[in-house]
Parts: C-alpha cells; structure tokens; sequence
C-alpha cells in the first residue's frame, strides 16, 4: 500500500491523465460499438504503445480495458447486443429499461454501479496482488513450466465450445512460439519461409488473430441493419439516479463482492461475474418477478459484477502470467513488449511503472464513470457506423499496427496468414484466445522446460521433477481441476440439450 | 459432422507431418519442446475425431470468438442466398486486402491506405452507392487518411512504410 501511494503521483502527470482520458474515452466508444470487440480494440492498441514510455503505454492499455467493459453496457442496454460478454447480463433488464423509456436512467445506473464495484475490486487488487507476487519467488523452472500449461488449460475452457478444441489451440500456439532460431542452441525451427526466419512475434499475432477474423465478420454482416435506438434525455435525472442507486446497498454489496471473487479465479471472467451477481441478486429480492422486466437492480447488480472484476483479473496475470480474459492475455502482451514480466519483478525492478499503472486503473474508473455519464445521450451515434468503414479502418490499423513494430513487412504477412487461418479456424469452433496465449507464454514453457530437464538429468530424473514436490503438484491438480470442469460444462450441455 | 470429421482429421494429418518434419532439424536437442508439443496436438487430434465419431452431431453451445458470444455450430451451417452473397463479399475483401499489401510497397503507407479505403467502401457498398455517397466517403478516407498522419508522423514521430510518395 505504501507503494502504491508513493507511484500514485506518477499517473498524475498532464501526459499521462491526457493519454488516461483519451483511452477512457475511446474504450467507452469502442466497447459501445456493435462490430468491434474489446479485446481487438486493446490488441490495436498496444503496438501504439510500443513508441510511448512504458509507463504512458500501459495507463492507455489499462483505461481502454477498464472502460470497454463498461462501454459493452451502452450496447447491450439500447440494442440488446452486448457489446462484450461481461455485459451480457446487463441486457436481461437494461433492454427492457431502454424500451419503456427509461434508457438514460438506465446508463446512469450502469455507471454509477460500474464506479462503486470498480473501485472495490481495485482496493482488493491493491492490497492482494503485492503477497501474492511473492509466493511467485518460490517458484523455480517445473512450477512456472506449469503454470504457464494451467494458463492455457485456463483459457482452452474458458474460450472455446470444446475443451479438445481449445487444447488444441494452446498448443498450435505453443508450436508457433517455437519457430524461428531456436534460443538455447540457435537452430533454425520450422521455417518453411524467409518470412518465418524471425519467429513469430506477439504483435503480429495479437493483431492478426483478432483484428483479421473481425474484419471477414464485418464483411460478412455488410448487409445486417441495426435497430435504432429510442433515447429521450429527461432532465435533473442524474442526481435521482444516484440517490436511487446508492440506497441499493446489498445489491451493490452483492455485485461487488461477487465480481471481485469471480474476478480472482483464473479465467472465469466478467460474463460469469455478471450473470451469478444477477442470479444471486434476484434469489435474494423481495420481488424475484420483476427481474428480466426492466428491474433496475438487475443493472447494478449486473455492472457493479462486471467492473468489480476488472482488477482482481489482473491478479493472477500480474503474479503468474495468468490473464482471466482474452482482453487480458492482450494485456500481458503489450506488457512484455515493454519488457516487464510478470511474477514479483514486477514489483521489485519495475515498481514505478507497475504502481502508477495500477493508480491509472483506479482514476480510470473514476474517469469512466464521468465519461460514461456525459456521452451517454450521444452514444448511440457510434451505433449507426457502417461496416464498411470499420471494415477499411481496423485493416489500415492492423497493418500500420504490425508494421510499425519492427518495420517489416514479413511480420505484416504473418499477420494476415494467421488472421485468415483463425477466421476459418472461427468457423469450427476454434478460438484465438488460447492460440494467443500460447504464442505468448509459449517463450517462457519451453525455457523452464529446458532448464528444468536439464536440472533433471543431473539429479532426480524427469518424471519425477516434473511431477513431485507440493507447488507441483498443486499447479498440476489446479490444471486438471480445470480441465474436468469445462469436460463436465460440456457434458451438462448436452445433456440439456438431449432433455430439451 | 462430416466437416468436423474432415478437419479433425486435417488436424492429425497435419500433426504427424510436423512430427516428421522433426527429423530434418539440425540439432535434435532443439526438437525436444516441439516434439512434447506436436505428440499433444496430435492425441488431442485422435480426441477430436473420437468425440465427433461418439457424439455424432453436437447441439450448439455459446463460443468466445474475439471476445463475442457466437453460436459454435450455427456459423458453418448456415447456408442460402445470403450467406452466398457474404461468401463473394469475404473473397473481393481478402484479394483487396492482398493487393492493398502489394501497393503500399510501391506507393507507401498514407497513399495507397487512402486508395484502400475508398476502393473497398465504392466496391463492397457498391449496391446503394450515389454521387453523395461517393462523395462522402472519399471525405471520410481523406480525414481518416489525415488524422493518421498527423498522429504518426507529427504525434507519435514512427516510421511507416516508404513509397513513391511519402
């Protein structure tokens, strides 16, 4: 905590609340726009922040993530199209809101809620992240071989309608991080290509596999027309709604407290946080019924969850390379380009950027909330942006976005292959999100894999490195654990199906 | 279920080439982490054609696709009229992304990003397009053209690629 207040100053520098407000601002319009998903949104971004201080490029990472969250709400609330899936419980009630005419009471809500459970899941974050980051400490080359194996299993059930699909994915990644020059003995690796001599870089990759795949669904929606959205503003609405909202104490204590656990268990993410804060919310009304009718509680309970999660995520990626999201997983990318590896480094060698990137976080749920409030009466405008325009303007990004990094053109054709791969990939159930993470922490599976089969060799074996001592064992049980839960959602959906 | 099965198989087909492409690698000490990797994707390959082989076809289940809700089985098996048409669409916007690629090398980044932008919004929203419209959007080309020089150039001082022009 001392830390923390001692970098807070560093978020505070007229650069740096610029760069905060401007992400702030573009997130909220980027969550709210049906089209462009917030993890594409933070994945364009980051090779923008390659070329600002690391400090400036992680506050607009960090505002944009934090703010798309909140902008998925407008969305969802005044078209019934969530605009990320942590606001897909948002809708069961902020829909119908909007179609009795209640849309700005609505959005109001949305953010005041959103502020109130952002800032108790940044307290949280704050107070957690800096103990558990050295429990990293201990860890030696089997344990972070594993760690990096629970992320993808993590993300291969979170992400994907398959868990073999989202395995396979994780490791079509992990293959891709190998090729290029081999970094322990300099031998070239699966390069069919000239372009593939340099290996696989992660900005190529975050943007093709994110941007690319958008790009073909937009074009392939050229034709889709969405509903107009009916907002009346009413006046001196705002200070009502804030009254109505603060006397929602349990509501808001459920959301929050919810949001916040969700937010800590690795790749639960924020459409889970939601959807259990609003279940619980309406076991506990007086009046159950009402829920799905335009209930206001349903809102708060439903966004205070969603943005409660926000930092708690960041814990277990801060700590142990592990993102709770795909938007965080892009995160953790546009983290090592600046170098900075998360474990307890991050907060020894690098506790300057590492703090004042957590205090943009907590003034970026202040900022979003005032934000939110003011555009909320022009948000719909974003809406009625045609594709073809989203189309020609996230490609010219992508490719400026790839090129710029290292100035080669290869990288822009990576990009573009393993873009149009994953599109297909789409097409069968496959999901970037894994195949992102094992490019990622592919680097850092095969170099303690290495390492730790050569401390092996000279000393117990192995199999039994690999596989004995508690961390181990914890970390491996974790993975299974992970495994089996998204084998039995898989079972419990066809089984309901059947049933149905 | 067939299209399932065909790419399950792809899928160990293209497995079991990678693993016999191991053996061309000069140092088999580098091929140790590949091979772990390959052997993975490989059994989760024989999974894959398994699961489609018991469980026939699968009933939709919510998948995260860049970070949207989607349908895992609804996407492919949509067929008709529509989808046809998006078809085209998704082959005229690959092929002008690639000549895009080939253009910005020989007129530079600001240029041929420009040309980009209106040859793909005339040519995709060919079917309402006016003299207004027309005009509209090579309008909006130009200011979005505008701002990313102001902002890379002038702002953020990178390099982009170099042509002809600037």
């Amino acid at each position: 905590m001392a830390e923390f207040i001692q970098y807070f100053p560093l978020a505070l520098t007229i650069p740096n609340l610029l760069t905060l407000i401007l992400g702030v601002i573009g997130g909220l319009i980027l969550g709210a726009t049906p089209g462009l998903s917030p993890t594409m949104a933070v994945a364009l971004l980051v090779p923008f922040t390659f070329h600002m201080n690391p400090i400036t490029g992680l506050i607009l990472l960090g505002a944009v993530y934090t703010a798309t969250v909140a902008g998925g709400a407008i969305s969802a609330i005044l078209i019934n199209i969530p605009g990320a899936p942590a606001n897909i419980a948002t809708l069961l009630d902020g829909h119908p809101m909007a179609r009795q005419g209640k849309s700005q009471k609505a959005l109001y809500m949305c953010f005041i809620s959103s502020l109130i459970g952002g800032l108790f899941g940044m307290v949280i974050m704050i107070l957690f992240t800096p103990p558990m980051a050295k429990i990293a400490l201990k860890f030696g080359p089997s344990e972070m071989f594993w760690v990096a194996i629970f992320g993808i299993t993590v993300m291969a059930g979170l992400s994907s309608g398959s868990i073999a699909k989202g395995l396979f994915g994780g490791m079509f990644g992990l293959l891709i991080s190998t090729i290029g020059y081999s970094p322990m003995l300099g031998v070239p690796r699966f390069v069919f290509h000239d372009v593939l001599i340099g290996g696989v870089a992660i900005v190529p990759a975050l943007i093709g596999l994110f941007a690319i795949p958008q790009v073909y669904s937009l074009a392939e929606k050229l034709n889709v027309q969405i509903e107009r959205p009916d907002y009346k503003p009413q006046k001196g609405i705002l200070l009502k709604t804030l009254i109505d909202n603060l006397k929602m104490v349990k509501t808001l204590s459920i959301g929050s407290i919810v949001g916040t656990i969700i937010g800590v268990i690795p790749g639960a993410g924020g459409q889970v946080s939601g959807l259990i804060a609003y279940d619980q919310v309406r076991k506990f009304s007086k009046k159950p019924e009402d829920f799905g009718k335009g209930n206001p509680e349903g809102v708060v309970a439903a966004e205070s969850a969603n943005n409660a999660m926000v930092g708690p995520s960041l814990i277990p990626l801060l700590t142990l390379s592990i993102p709770g999201s795909p938007t965080a997983a892009v995160l953790l990318g546009g983290l090592l380009i600046h170098g900075l590896f998360p474990g307890p480094d991050l907060f020894l060698n690098n506790a300057s950027i590492t703090y004042a990137f957590i205090a943009s976080l907590v003034l970026a749920q202040i900022a979003m909330c005032i934000f939110g409030l003011i555009m909320s009466r022009y948000s719909y405008m974003v809406m009625s942006v045609p594709n073809l325009y989203m189309i020609a303007a996230v490609t010219v990004l992508a490719v400026y976005g790839t090129y710029s990094v290292q100035n080669s053109f290869a990288d822009v054709i990576v990009m573009f292959s393993l873009g149009t791969l994953m599109y297909i990939g789409n097409k069968f159930g496959f999901s970037a999100a894994p195949v992102v993470l094992g490019i990622i922490l592919g680097p850092i599976a095969e170099d303690n894999f290495l390492k730790g089969k050569l401390i092996a060799e000279t000393d117990v074996g192995v199999f039994n490195y690999f596989f004995s001592g508690p961390m181990n064992l914890v970390i491996i049980l974790l993975c299974a654990v992970s495994i089996s839960y998204s084998i039995y959602g898989e079972i419990k959906t066809i089984k309901k199906s059947k049933e149905g | 279920m067939k299209k399932d099965l065909i790419v399950s198989l792809i899928l160990l087909a293209g497995s079991i080439a990678l693993y016999a492409s191991l053996s061309l690698m000069e140092e088999p000490a580098a091929a140790s982490f590949p091979r772990v990797v390959i052997v993975l994707m490989g059994c989760l390959g024989l999974v894959l054609i398994i699961q489609t082989l018991i469980a026939g076809q699968r009933p939709p289940r919510p998948v995260l696709q860049n970070n949207h809700v989607a349908d895992s089985a609804k996407a492919p098996k949509d067929s008709g009229a529509a989808n046809r048409f998006s078809f085209g669409t998704l082959v005229v916007c690959f092929v002008l992304i690639l000549v895009y690629f080939v253009v910005m090398e020989k007129l530079g980044f600001y240029v041929s990003a420009f040309l980009f932008f209106i040859i793909l919004t005339f040519v995709l929203g060919r079917k309402d397009l006016t003299l207004h419209k027309g005009a509209v959007r090579i309008g909006i080309a130009f200011i979005f053209t505008a701002i990313l020089y102001v902002l890379f150039n002038k702002l953020l001082v990178v390099q982009t690629p170099k042509g002809l022009f600037f």
